[in-house]
């Protein structure tokens, strides 16, 4: 999913629903947690004194686009960290997922921003832990991937999309063809065990959420199977001509996971620390923003990733599904 | 009434984040869609782009040109660096004697341009090739390919549809054929060579084929990478207007202060139809012509709120930001004056005060002038009389902005500083190197510091000795704080450096002290209340605007002013359209489509001559809109 968290503080959910988007649901089932004041968010944690001397935290930043932006931003957070960690926070930048989780395996990073696929990964090849879930503008910690066409194309329906072409972002990828093609695998269009079929003409993978949609755009691919937020992706005066046939299950956001063995305290005040951050308190919002922008974070349980493991295993990313409702079991109420 | 130019202050924060993503993560959205972001294109593509847009100027900056030739000469070297370097020295000598004759030297260098891109994307398409025995560099190479031969999308697109849908495919299949590695050793989806190789052979064969080193301008037409070798080519396909990269014709944020006379009276504004269409006029691209009005272009984008627009700029037609040369061949090639003389933007306030009218003072009337805008600097038709009676109208309406520093006579008050008091004597000081008069001779503190006249200070180069062509019309210094750069081409960065040039010019001999003292004064003279507005959410002040520019329907239609209707509906449309990604409540934006559809079929029914239809949907839109207005924010 492209990192487009910035949005209006309003889903664009009804701009879905007057394109003729007939939705089943509509509350995202993954709600902000509750805190302990008025807002919502727990107090910051304590000051504590800092010990120079103890091993730095180290965070593993994803960058998708920016590396060196990335780089500059992540000083914000680790300096906003400290005083309530006590110890140093180091921060890292990585171009991909794989290389966050090999630095935490080998305990070279302790914590990383990743997306959904690769924390349950994570989970399952090195005990990752999820610790939060990023808030978006659209005041949820969940997302959703569309099946985007021409608006111009005639096209009203998945199923109108038989025998006509197609563009995702990347084989490996939950929202750019995991969720886009489990739309059409609920619909018994397509196998729910299989990366390709034979439903489509031809399918595509564009290299990124902006090639694929922009590939619809350009009439390239009948249509794409990308984020939500893709659309955001195009030039204003290109959006209206794409809109949304489908959408998918919700998936819980992007998040950070802390590798397994790390001290309890530690992880605590490092999530009291984050789910303090106010987006409307204007020190707070300048952490945010170097946060890719989001709005908050809220705590994130195994059980938020109960739905997308299911699908994720259908293609074999995630070999035992069941841990993750068997998790949930342990997220207690 | 409304202050209805007014935006309602609100919290900035969203809107500021909102940006500051657009820009560190270098996408489009969801930035203000008003605030149109650059074209996301390949260095080379940028500057081929570019440099073929000056290529097709009269006159050629090039200097630009050469600019951009090293740029894509640079980027060749790390590849082929004697085909670069060659491509470098060919480019340099044939630029060296451009001045002998433009057209030749222009498609020369635009053929060396179009072969080198293509040279560049096939060496960049070669190494993706090679190297696929490692999948990320593949992706590299592929991307970077991708990007050069995107030099020539938007020409294939407009002339050669069906080979870009093609093209298209066959960078999908590129990019399907490279594979994925997976994540954590699940899902790895390995090479596909053969598929890569004969989709990059196509993608090969079609640039080799237009673009390669046997091309040539299509003679007659203009400079452009027509593809001329496929078989599917329109050759009577016509290329659409487009800005080349680096322009900027986004207006400023947060926007200039407008004040106007008829609402800092209190004037009930449904009471003033012929400022409404004015104001119309002044924010539609409608009433100009082609390539103005296909790009959206108006006069409120380069005077903003009737002030200068410090952003604007087109490489090749503009020297610095704020600045164009007005006379040139792209706007309109039939009012071409042949040579580049670019203006700084002035600043339209109190305009009805500043008679003469240009920066050298060559239209006594608002009116003529007006009109000389839009059918000789931007190519539009012959104005309707009741247009050019709006704009005047709506003009004179643009007031200086309120300043407790200065009396009702322009001497200063006892709000000014000691400084500025001091600066007024030198102000008001005959230098007898400037023939016994002083500033305030021109600038008359009583007069709105005019005088009405032209003088030729020796700020404009003459054609040539003793030649009679530099007067300037003497500029007002009210709101003049606002306005950096100065002089008519901007080349005064600061009112320092203005004071600094007169100084050392007409060897005044003022001190260093004595230039601060005279730049606190002019500053002083220059500055006003509240010069921006406190917020940067337009939104709301923009569709009151859209109902004032409505407010004149019933005038129009009584007077069968069928035209001027439907630039009124069409204006309406496009500007909602352009400011529709500004709402920030997005559930609301089915409203904002609504109104602008109740525009264009208002415009449809107008054509059809049912104006029963038009009433209604005037109507309806009035209802609409007051209906959802507090939401529409």
């Amino acid at each position: 999913m492209p990192r487009l968290t910035r949005l209006p503080r309003r889903p664009k959910l009804l701009t879905c629903l007057t394109a003729g988007l007939l939705l089943s649901g509509s509350a995202a089932s993954i709600a902000p947690a509750g805190g302990d004041d008025d807002n919502g968010r727990p107090p910051k944690p304590p000051r504590l004194t800092m010990d120079e001397t103890s091993p730095p935290l180290r965070i593993s930043f994803i960058s998708y686009a920016n590396p060196q932006q990335v780089a500059s931003d992540s000083e914000t957070i680790c300096r906003y960290l400290e005083p309530y960690l006590g110890i140093p926070v180091k921060g890292y930048v990585s171009t991909d997922y794989g290389s966050s989780i090999e630095a935490m395996r080998f305990e070279q990073a302790d914590m990383a921003f990743v997306d959904p696929l690769a924390f349950m990964m994570a989970h399952e090849q090195i005990g990752a832990v999820p610790l939060l879930l990023e808030i978006y503008a659209t005041g949820n910690p969940v997302y959703y991937s569309c099946i985007w066409v021409r608006r111009d194309s005639g096209i009203t329906s998945i199923e109108d999309l038989s025998g006509k072409t197609i563009a995702y972002a990347d084989q490996v990828d939950m929202s750019g063809h995991l969720l886009p093609r489990d739309i059409f695998a609920r619909a018994g269009l397509l196998g729910a065990d299989q990366l390709t079929g034979e439903f489509f003409k031809q399918v595509y993978f564009a290299g990124g959420d902006e090639q694929a949609v922009r590939a619809v755009l350009n009439g390239f691919v009948d249509a794409a199977g990308v984020s939500e937020f893709s659309y955001l992706l195009l030039r204003p005066e290109e959006r209206d001509q794409v809109t949304v046939i489908a959408r998918s299950v919700e998936s819980p956001s992007h998040l950070v996971m802390a590798r397994p063995g790390l001290p309890a305290d530690l992880m605590a005040r490092f999530t009291q620390a984050m789910l303090a951050l106010d987006p409307d308190q204007p020190q707070d919002r300048t952490v945010l923003d170097k946060l890719y922008g989001v709005q908050g974070y809220t705590e994130a349980k195994f059980s938020h990733f109960a739905e997308v493991a299911r699908i994720a295993a259908g293609y074999g990313f995630v070999k035992k599904p069941d841990v993750f409702a068997a998790e949930a079991e342990q997220d207690g109420p | 009434m409304t202050l209805h130019y007014r935006a309602r202050p609100r919290g900035s924060r969203v809107r500021t984040t909102l940006l500051a993503a657009a820009v560190a993560l270098g996408f489009a959205g969801p930035a203000p869609a008003h605030i149109i972001p650059p074209e996301n294109l390949h260095p080379v593509a940028e500057a081929y782009r570019r440099a073929t847009f000056i290529l097709n100027l009269n006159p050629v900056v090039w200097a630009q040109v050469e600019t951009d030739v090293t740029a894509i000469a640079d980027h060749w070297r790390n590849i082929e660096p004697d085909a670069a370097e060659a491509f470098e020295a060919a480019a340099a000598g044939i630029i060296a004697g451009a001045s002998d004759n433009r057209r030749e030297a222009a498609a020369a260098v635009f053929t060396l341009l179009t072969r080198a891109v293509n040279a560049i994307g096939q060496a960049k398409l070669a190494l993706a090739r090679q190297d696929l025995g490692s999948r990320e560099p593949v992706r590299l190479a592929m991307r970077e390919a991708r990007g050069v031969f995107g030099s020539f999308d938007d020409v294939v697109l407009a002339t050669d549809a069906t080979a870009f849908h093609i093209m298209g495919q066959r960078w999908l299949e590129l990019s399907s054929a490279i594979g994925s590695p997976g994540l954590l050793g699940r899902g790895e989806v390995p090479l596909d060579r053969r598929r890569f190789d004969r989709a990059a052979a196509d993608i090969a064969a079609y640039a080799d084929a237009n673009f390669g080193a046997d091309f040539v301008p299509l003679p007659g037409r203009a400079l452009a990478p027509w593809p001329m070798r496929s078989p599917t080519f329109d050759a009577s396909a016509v290329l659409p207007a487009k800005l080349p990269p680096g322009s900027n014709i986004n207006k400023q944020l947060p926007r200039p202060r407008q004040i106007l006379n008829m609402a800092v009276r209190g004037v009930d504004e449904r009471d003033t139809v012929l400022i409404a269409l004015g104001d119309m006029a002044f924010d539609s691209p409608l009433i100009l012509g082609d390539p103005a009005r296909s790009l959206g272009i108006s006069c409120n984008t380069c005077h903003n709120k009737s002030l200068t627009n410090p952003n604007l700029f087109i490489p090749g037609i503009s020297h610095r930001a704020g600045g164009m040369d007005v006379s040139n061949s792209f706007f309109a090639p039939h009012a071409n004056n042949g040579h580049f003389d670019p203006l700084d933007i002035p600043d339209l306030s109190g305009i009805r005060f500043t008679a003469p009218y240009g920066r050298n003072g060559r239209f006594e009337s608002l009116r003529e002038f007006a009109r000389n805008v839009i059918v000789n600097e931007f190519n539009g038709p012959e104005p309707d009389p009741m247009l050019l009676d709006g704009l005047v109208a709506y003009m004179f309406e643009f007031d200086f902005r309120p300043n407790p520093s200065l009396d009702r006579d322009g001497t200063l008050s006892g709000a000014a500083s000691a400084a500025a008091h001091r600066g007024r004597k030198i102000f008001n000081r005959p230098f007898a190197q400037m023939s016994d008069a002083s500033c305030a001779s021109c600038h008359v503190p009583g007069s709105n510091f005019v005088d009405h006249r032209r003088h030729d200070l020796g700020t404009v180069a003459n054609a040539e000795a003793y030649a009679r062509d530099g007067a300037l019309d003497t500029p007002t210094l009210l709101g003049i704080a606002y306005t950096a750069p100065y002089f008519h081409d901007g080349s005064q960065p600061t009112l320092r450096a203005v004071n600094d040039w007169f100084n050392t010019s007409f060897g005044l001999g003022l001190s260093s002290a004595e230039i601060d003292d005279l730049t606190a004064y002019v500053h002083t003279v220059g500055s006003g209340i509240d010069p921006f507005e406190d917020t940067t959410f337009t939104l709301e002040a923009e569709m009151e605007e859209f109902s004032f520019f409505l407010s004149a329907y019933e005038f129009l239609s009584k007077r069968n002013k069928t035209d001027l209707l439907t630039a009124t509906f069409g204006t309406i449309a496009l500007e909602i359209r352009a400011h529709k990604w500004d709402l920030q409540d997005w559930t609301h934006m089915p409203v904002l489509d609504r109104l602008a559809g109740l525009m264009d079929e208002a415009a449809a029914a107008l054509q059809r001559g049912d104006r029963q239809r038009v009433r209604a949907l005037v109507g309806e839109y009035r209802k609409t809109y007051q209906k959802h207005r507090k939401h529409l924010v």
